[in-house]
Parts: C-alpha cells; sequence; structure tokens
C-alpha cells in the first residue's frame, strides 16, 4: 500500500495514468494482496480467545436487564395502558360503525388531497379488504398504524425542531436515530413483551422506534435549510426566535415535514408482520399464520391487503405534502386513468369519458349541498351579527369538500340509525384466490424442468458467488480486515470514521460474532452486487423508455412493501433454504431503491446533453456509456447505499430461511430469552451498517465534488 | 363543525361504555395465546370449549408465536395460562417454572396428556419405493442410523459437500446437538439447520412432492406426519448420561401459566390438571384440520359433541 502511495507523489510518465485510473489500481493491488495473505493465513481466522472472555458484554446485559426491569416495569404500563386505551377507542370505532360508512370515511381524503385519480385508487384498496373478507383485520392494521404514526408524527416533530435548534442536541440525537432504524426489532422484542405487555402497546413501541427517525430528520433538515436573510428579517421586525420559529421557520420548513410523515407512514407499514410477533391483532396475523401453515396463498391474499393499504396511505400522505385540496369537482384536464398512449383505444376512452361526467355531476351535487348548508347557516348566523356572518360565508364556501362530504357521512349515519337498508358485505361478492395459488405453487415445485432451472441458478450462486466470498472473507486474518477498513475508513472519510470503524470491527471480534459478522458482509455484499447486476440497466431502461417505467413502477411498489414474509416460503419451495435463498429474498427487497435511483439519475441529467454529444456524432449507446451513466455515478451511488441498508436489514429476517450470519443471533437470543445474545449481534448490524454507510456516502460525496456537482 | 364533535363525543362514549362492559366481565376472563401449531392449538381449544360451555369463563385468545414470549407474557400476567408447552423446545421454561429448576415466576399446571417424541425420518419412498409416482426404492436395508453411512451420497445438499446432509433441528435454542450427535454415532453427515420450523416443513415438503430422498429431523404428534408418509430411523436408546448420542427422551408436555392462577382459579388450575387428552385424539382431530382443510373451532367442537363421556371426567 504505501509504495502506492509513494507513486503519487512522484512525478512521472505515470502520473496521468495515474490520476485517470487510481481507483482501479489501488482495487487490483488491494484485492491481490490479500489474496497472497489469505492463501498464506490458510485457515479459518480465529480472533484471541483471552479477548473475548474479557469483554463479557452479554452476560452483563442479562444482569442489567434482569435487575431494571421492575424498576421501570410501572411506568411502561402506564404508558401501554395509555396506549390500549387509545387503540381500544378507535378500533371499535372502525369495527362496530356499518362498513359502508367507515369506507366512505376512509376514501374521502383520498379525493381531497389526490382527486379522483387517487380516490378511485383509495375504492379499489379499501374494497379489498371487503372482497377478501380481511375488513375486521384491515381496521386492527389501519387503527394501529394510525396510532403509531401519530405518535410518531408529535414526538418526532417536537425532536425536529429541537434538533434544528441545537447544533449540539443534532450530533447526540444523530447516531441514535441511525441505530433505531438499524437495530432489528427482534432484539427488543421479549423485554417489550414484559415491560409493555402482549399485544398492541408492544407493537406501537415497536413501530413507532422504526418510524420516528424519517419525520425527525426532515423536520430539522427542513427548518435548517431555511434561508438565514429570512429569519433576520424576521427578528429585525422584532420576532422572538420563538415567534420567528413558529410563525415563519415551521411553516416554511412545512413541505420537508409533510415529506418526513409521508416516510414515517411507508416505514410504519412495514412493520406491520412483526406486531404479530407481539401478539396483536390484525392483517400481520394473516399472513404469519399462512406462513407457519405453508399456506402460501393466505400469506398472500394478507400481504396484498397491506401492499394496498401502504400504496394508498403512501399515496395520500404524499399527495397532502404536494398538492393544494382539490375543490369539489373542479379541474381542468381532462381526467385519464390509464398510462399516456393508450388514450386512442376507444373502450378506454369511452370509460373514461363517463367515469370524468360522472365526477362532474357529483362534483355539482356537492357544491349545490355546500351552497345550501353555507346559505342556512349565514341566515342563521345573521339574526347574531352580520359581520360573523360574512366571515362564516367565506369560511364555508372555501370548504365545499368539507362540507359536502360531513353532509354525506350524516346522511348515512342518519340512514344506519333510523332505516335498515346497510346490511353486511355480501358473501358471494367476497373471492379467495388462496386455492389456486397453493394449486399453482404445488404445480411449480414438483415440475421438474423449474426444478433444474432453479438448481442451476442456486448451484450457480453458490459456488459461483458465495461460496468462494465465504472463504475469502472468514479465512482473511481478522487483523488485517480490521486494517482494511480503518484505512478505507481514514482515506474516504477521516479519522472519525477510522476510529468507529476499529472500535466496531473490535466489538464484533470481542464478542465472538467475527466469522458470523464476515458471513453478513459476504452476503450483503453478493446481495447487493446481483442487485446492481440487475438494478442498473432496469433503471436505465426505465429512464429512456415510459412504458418499461409505467409497467416497473407498481412491480417495485408492491416489492418494496409486499412483507418479506409473504414470499419466503415460495423462495424456501423453490429454491431450498439455505444462503442462496437467503440471497435471493435480500435482491427481492433490496432491489427497489436502487432501480429507482438509476432511472432519477439519469433523467435529471441536463437536456442539453444529449444535443451536444449528438452534435459531435456520438450515438446513444455511446452517449449513455461515456457521459451519462458516468454522470450519474452519485445518483446510482445513493441507491447501492440505501441497497446496502435494506440488506443490512434482511439480515434478521433470512435467518427464518436459512441464512447464516449475525441475524441468527439475534433470533438465537431471542429463542433463549436472552437479551444480552440478541443485543450484541444487533449492535454488530447496525456498527457494520454505519460503517457502510459513512463509508459509501464519503465516497459518494468525494465523487460529486470531483464532478462539480456538490 | 358541532356535528363531528357530536361524533367525537358519541364515539368516545361508546368506547368508555365498551370498556365498562369488558371490566365488568372480567372476573370470568381469561387470556391465552393460540399456540402457532395445530397439535398445540388443538389442546388450548379443547380446554378453552370446556372453560367456556361448562365452567362459565370466557377466553380471550392471542396470536403470538410459541416460544420465550409466551414464557414472558404469562409470567408478567399478560396472559394467564397457556397450552402444550414441549419442555425440550422451550429453555426460557427451565428458567422460570420452579419443577425445571426455574425462579418460580411461571407455574406449572398439570401435563395435557400429549407425549412428544422427536426423531430422524426419511420418506417411506426411500425404503420401499413408490409405484403409483414411479420412485423406485433407494435404500432398502435403511432402518438404523448404521445404515446412514452407506447411503451418504443419495443425501447430498450444495452446503454438505460430498457428505450426505441431516435436515436437523431448525432452531439452536431447541437444544438438539445434531452435528454432535451424528459425530459421535459415526455417521459422516453434515447437520443442516434451516433457522425456523417454517423453512423445515416447507423445504421437507418441496423434497417429498419432488419425490427426493431426505433425512430430517420431525416430531410427533405432528400435522406433517398426515400430510406425509415418513418413517422412523432408528437411534439408541434415550440415555441420558450418554446424551447426545442416544434418541430423544420422551417430551411430557404441559399448561402453564401465572401462579395467581393457584390461588384465584384454582378450579381452572383443577381442569388443566384432570385434563389427559391423548396423541390418538389429537391425531385425528389434526388430521381433519390440515389433511381435510377443516376449520379448527368446528373440528373441535364436533369431537366434542361426539365424545362427552371423555371430557366429563376432566371436570372438577
Amino acid at each position: 500500500m504505501s509504495a502506492v502511495v509513494d507513486d503519487q507523489r512522484e512525478p512521472g510518465g505515470f502520473e496521468s495514468f495515474w490520476n485517470e485510473h487510481r481507483g482501479w489500481v489501488i482495487t487490483f493491488v488491494l484485492l491481490a494482496v490479500s489474496l497472497v495473505i489469505w492463501k498464506i493465513h490458510g485457515t479459518q481466522t480465529i480472533f484471541p480467545q483471552s479477548w473475548i472472555e474479557a469483554f463479557p458484554f452479554a452476560q452483563k446485559t442479562d444482569e442489567f436487564d434482569q435487575w431494571i426491569r421492575p424498576y421501570i416495569q410501572p411506568t411502561t404500563r402506564a404508558i401501554a395502558a395509555g396506549a390500549v386505551w387509545l387503540y381500544e377507542g378507535l378500533v371499535d370505532f372502525l369495527i362496530l360503525t356499518q362498513w359502508q360508512i367507515v369506507f366512505v370515511i376512509l376514501v374521502l381524503p383520498a379525493f381531497a388531497y389526490g382527486g379522483l385519480r387517487l380516490g378511485l385508487l383509495a375504492i379499489v384498496g379499501a374494497a379489498s379488504f371487503l372482497v377478501l373478507d380481511y375488513w375486521d383485520e384491515s381496521m386492527e392494521t389501519l387503527s394501529l398504524m394510525s396510532i403509531s404514526i401519530l405518535i410518531s408524527v408529535v414526538i418526532g416533530v417536537l425532536l425536529g425542531v429541537m434538533a434544528s435548534q441545537s447544533d449540539r442536541f443534532e450530533a447526540v440525537i444523530k447516531p441514535i436515530l441511525d441505530t433505531m432504524q438499524t437495530l432489528p426489532a427482534f432484539v427488543y422484542l421479549i423485554p417489550a413483551f414484559y415491560l409493555f405487555g402482549i399485544g398492541p402497546p408492544g407493537a406501537i413501541l415497536a413501530t413507532v422506534i422504526y418510524a420516528l427517525p424519517p419525520v425527525v430528520r426532515l423536520t430539522n433538515l427542513g427548518i435548517r435549510q431555511v434561508p438565514a436573510g429570512i429569519d433576520e428579517a424576521a427578528t429585525s421586525f422584532g420576532a422572538t426566535r420563538l415567534q420567528s420559529l413558529l410563525k415563519v421557520k415551521i411553516p416554511l420548513a412545512m413541505p420537508s415535514i409533510k415529506l418526513g410523515v409521508n416516510q414515517t407512514v411507508m416505514m410504519a407499514l412495514a412493520l406491520v408482520v412483526l406486531a404479530t410477533f407481539i401478539g396483536s391483532p390484525g392483517l400481520g396475523d394473516i399472513v404469519y399464520s399462512g406462513l407457519v401453515r405453508l399456506n402460501v396463498g393466505k400469506a398472500l391474499e394478507g400481504g396484498l391487503a397491506i401492499v394496498f393499504m401502504a400504496i394508498v396511505l403512501d399515496r395520500v400522505t404524499y399527495a397532502m405534502g404536494h398538492v393544494e385540496q382539490v375543490r369539489g369537482g373542479q379541474h381542468d384536464h381532462m381526467f385519464r386513468l390509464f398510462p399516456q398512449g393508450l388514450e386512442h383505444v376507444k373502450p378506454i376512452l369511452y370509460l373514461e369519458y363517463g367515469i370524468d361526467w360522472i365526477w362532474r355531476q357529483i362534483g355539482a351535487v356537492g357544491n349545490f349541498i355546500t351552497l345550501m348548508v353555507t346559505v342556512t347557516a349565514c341566515k342563521l348566523a345573521t339574526l347574531y351579527d352580520s359581520v360573523v356572518a360574512e366571515r362564516l360565508r367565506e369560511i364555508l364556501l372555501a370548504r365545499s369538500f368539507l362540507i359536502a362530504s360531513l353532509v354525506l357521512i350524516a346522511i348515512l349515519m342518519l340512514l344506519d340509525a333510523y332505516t335498515g337498508v346497510f346490511g353486511k358485505f355480501p358473501r358471494a361478492w367476497e373471492y379467495s384466490f388462496r386455492t389456486p395459488v397453493n394449486q399453482y405453487m404445488d404445480v411449480l415445485v414438483s415440475s421438474k424442468m423449474f426444478y433444474a432451472v432453479t438448481t442451476a441458478i442456486k448451484e450457480g450462486l453458490f459456488y459461483g458467488l458465495i461460496n468462494p466470498l465465504n472463504k475469502f472473507l472468514m479465512g482473511l486474518p481478522w487483523w488485517y480486515t480490521s486494517i482494511v477498513f480503518v484505512v478505507g475508513a481514514y482515506l474516504f472519510s477521516g479519522r472519525a470514521l477510522a476510529i468507529g470503524t476499529l472500535v466496531g470491527f473490535m466489538f464484533i471480534g470481542a464478542t465472538d460474532l467475527w466469522i458470523l459478522g464476515m458471513k453478513t458482509l459476504s452476503t450483503v455484499s453478493v446481495s447487493v452486487l446481483i442487485c446492481f447486476i440487475l438494478g442498473v440497466p432496469l433503471g436505465i431502461m426505465a429512464a429512456y423508455n415510459k412504458t418499461v417505467d409505467t409497467l416497473l413502477k407498481p412491480v417495485l411498489d408492491t416489492m418494496q412493501t409486499l412483507p418479506v414474509f409473504v414470499y419466503l416460503v415460495p423462495v424456501i419451495m423453490l429454491f431450498g433454504a439455505g444462503q442462496v435463498s437467503s440471497v435471493l429474498a435480500t435482491v427481492v427487497y433490496a432491489l427497489p431503491p436502487l432501480v429507482r435511483c438509476t432511472t432519477l439519475g439519469i433523467r435529471e441529467l441536463p437536456g442539453e446533453i444529449d444535443e451536444v454529444s449528438n452534435s459531435f456524432g456520438a450515438n446513444m449507446v455511446q452517449t449513455l456509456t461515456k457521459i451519462k451513466i458516468p454522470m450519474a455515478i452519485p445518483a446510482i451511488m445513493v441507491g447501492v447505499n440505501q441497497a446496502i441498508m435494506m440488506a443490512l436489514a434482511m439480515e434478521v429476517v433470512t435467518p427464518l430461511i436459512g441464512g447464516q450470519g449475525l441475524g441468527m443471533q439475534v433470533f438465537d437470543g431471542m429463542n433463549r430469552a436472552s437479551l444480552g445474545v440478541s443485543l450484541q449481534a444487533g449492535v454488530g448490524i447496525v456498527l457494520l451498517a454505519i460503517i457502510l454507510d459513512r463509508m459509501s456516502q464519503a465516497w459518494t460525496r468525494t465523487q460529486r465534488e470531483a464532478m462539480g456537482l456538490a | 363543525m358541532s356535528f363531528r364533535i357530536r361524533a367525537a363525543l358519541a364515539s368516545a362514549i361508546l368506547a368508555l361504555s365498551l370498556g365498562a362492559v369488558t371490566s365488568a366481565q372480567a372476573a370470568g376472563r381469561l387470556t391465552a395465546p393460540d399456540p402457532d401449531w395445530t397439535g398445540g392449538l388443538v389442546t388450548c381449544l379443547v380446554a378453552q370449549y370446556i372453560l367456556e360451555n361448562e365452567m362459565d369463563y370466557r377466553i380471550k385468545r392471542v396470536t403470538m408465536p410459541s416460544g420465550p414470549g409466551v414464557f414472558e407474557g404469562t409470567r408478567s400476567g399478560d396472559l394467564d395460562f397457556a397450552c402444550e408447552s414441549w419442555p425440550s423446545y422451550n429453555p426460557a421454561g427451565d428458567k422460570y417454572i420452579k419443577e425445571f429448576g426455574g425462579d418460580g415466576s411461571v407455574a406449572y399446571l398439570g401435563a395435557t396428556g400429549i407425549v412428544g417424541k422427536s426423531g430422524y425420518f426419511v420418506p417411506r419412498y426411500v425404503i420401499e419405493g413408490d409405484a403409483s409416482r414411479g420412485i423406485p426404492a433407494s435404500a432398502p436395508d435403511l432402518k438404523s442410523y448404521k445404515d446412514l453411512n452407506k447411503y451418504g451420497h443419495m443425501f447430498k445438499s450444495l452446503e454438505s459437500g460430498d457428505k450426505g446432509s441431516l435436515i436437523g433441528c431448525p432452531v439452536a435454542a431447541w437444544l438438539c446437538e445434531d452435528q454432535k450427535r451424528l459425530d459421535m454415532l459415526g455417521v459422516d453427515f453434515h447437520a443442516q439447520a434451516l433457522g425456523s420450523e417454517t423453512a423445515h416443513w416447507a423445504e421437507i415438503q418441496a423434497k417429498y412432492k419432488r419425490g427426493e430422498p431426505f433425512v430430517a429431523y420431525a416430531w410427533a404428534p405432528h400435522w406433517i406426519h398426515a400430510a406425509l408418509d415418513l418413517v422412523e430411523i432408528e437411534l439408541p436408546p434415550y440415555d441420558e448420561a450418554k446424551w447426545p448420542a442416544t434418541n430423544w427422551a420422551q417430551d411430557v408436555t404441559h399448561f402453564h401459566g401465572n401462579p395467581k392462577m393457584l390461588d384465584e382459579h384454582s378450579d381452572v388450575v383443577k381442569l388443566l390438571q384432570n385434563m389427559n387428552l391423548t396423541n390418538e385424539m389429537q391425531a385425528g382431530m389434526i388430521y381433519d384440520i390440515d389433511v381435510k382443510k377443516g376449520d379448527s373451532e368446528e373440528v373441535v367442537e364436533s369431537w366434542m359433541e361426539a365424545n362427552e363421556d371423555i371430557w366429563r371426567k376432566w371436570l372438577p
């Protein structure tokens, strides 16, 4: 290494070559040196036993855990009682109220914020709960999610505002947020049983821990990004710091905060299945009970209901942050249900015209009702005070959608109370597809040809990638691997990260988790590599071709929101349990962000690039490979970074299908009811995540700076 | 706007009154987790049927994975009792149940009558072949662990290399010691742990459907025996001194619960102690649920109606 570094300082014929290909040279030399050391070392590396004995982390944690529990239990139980009260109130309301009314209440916000298109999506989503006969379970999940999200947003915005006001607080809270997001929930599930009790409170706690970070981060970011000039202007007009914060900065940061809320919703929904592990009812229960009985169809039904809920909630909260309220039926452009390019197909056109017409009529009726209500209310108010009446008129007319909705709900409630027109959801409309899915699975599993294909993929992956990398990483001496990572951290980022990396690797070694840590590292590397090979071309295709993009979007959304537990069983049945299956399951989970970032990176490049490069006579492929892809590298790296994080998050799920690594220890600790054993493996995962995240971020930053993008 | 307030008020009152109703009934209300495997669920439903129909209790059923979580729940009092715990699969039990050397924070509430037994199994078609599926008998004289080495090449897997592979105990905390047993018995096999029960059964079922040979750890009573035709491989008889180079001991399964059950609901404890559901009775119901795809509650209910003479004797 040192010889290589010296080369850089000596001016010579190598200089230009060196400057251009520095990264490749270093990588190549490092790989060659490592291979030689690996060959010489020969056996699996052993971390010094005396160091391990000197650091009884698991044992001390367990002792502390058992000692402290009785002292904090009364407090945690009181909090839990409050959460249960909220949860049961909401769930009783949603389940005991006539379903038609709840249906309308759920769907209206989608119309209000996202207009007709989102409203129709919400109708499809809510109808799927009814058709699949999971209405009660969906309402339970929805209640759990709503309360978790509410708590996360309240605490998150508060913490975010605090972090934006104090650099020191921000510095303290940042690593805590990272830990909350990457520490596997399975670590604290067992203590949560004891402290918060089974059922909703424990699930709410786990969800809040996981879903809180984005809203804190984005609130902090949003307030900090308010230009200093605005703040100064406010203060010069005599506003106090608090006034400037509340009246100027927070309103200006609202889009960012709303984006944080949107992210929080998605994170919370990712934990639906986990809630079942704490004995909390809902859709996760369907997935879990389907999973343990190997009923793929049932798990898929539950999974799809979760996907619908996630997609609708995602779009609605996103729309809340972006679009002004769409009033009544007012909209200028023609409604489009299907993607562009299909507008010449006659039946689709008629369908769209029909929906558009109905929507306009509903809008007209809504506006009429609002007008009636406003006129009546103002007449009554005039008796009291004419000024108040005038203001009331303005307020009411500006909220035509809300008023029409409330009138609709009131009519429904009155109908429900005084007539018997509403019944149960008709059985004949229910539909279950679990039997055909299970039959299809059977055919696939016993198909000789399909098995030959999966075996070929499996063996190729195992002998070609997983096994060699495993052996390589486990065979490298522990001190050598540590040095390489510490030096890498120093070169990419600086002293702080180098020290952090050293501490992290020593922790993993001293808790006797070195081998498992290396297995985790190799699984994550292989998974991310496959994601890269598949994801970047897909992303480029989507950037160039609108049809690919339109087709890919729902697939990626489903991949990201379908609970991983749903596809664990099919993966085992088709590929057999083991490391290959865990890599494949990880790829499915970690692929979407990489594809999205690649598409975004290529699309956001300035349009002139194409023109300039065409004028120099480059064809499309040349423009892409020589100019566009290199320029999109920072964006692609953001995707790679996210893929690494998601692959590490999967580490705690893949042990369920034979994955080996730190996640296995997390489960083992959970099964032995030992917080210490789970925690040390969980912390190992967190440390690896933080080290890899910071290193790839630092590398991306230097790339951006080199291109003058920063 | 006032309508909204009224609606909110109405729902709040609704919620409060519901809360009042549930707490009024709380005297005879018990919480129990539904075991996540069919056998345990059947045992639990039988006990719950008697408690609800004969003894005026209301049971709140909670779905949660079995294992340490259930022990933590019974310890803290969130769960009143739990059904069919298998001693050898629950190291947490040893920590808390006095009878097993624990601290007494969880009470032992009597045996269920179900006696579990673990072992190594191969599909019948490996030994006898299956003409209807066109599978020849590939290991006709495979009877005991001593014969395994001879057929090692048949049971190879990706991870085991040239050796045979045993689909071992999926969860390390169950303390099966598969690899140690194989080594001590001189069986040159690699024991693979698949990480979860689900993965274990999924792998076995997929291999069975494809007609592949495999050796796998399994236990009875279990629905897998209703779905697949498996034959047990002989192991040396259980001997605590030689463990793990022997077969498993029998698992005398039991009910356990929060210690306050002993004082406050002694009638329930009496019932659980008297209960004696046999493996045969359970196996019949498991078959109806898992193979004939019956609804678990309906299956148990019809069994209870048909076998009143059996369970009447268990009443305290």
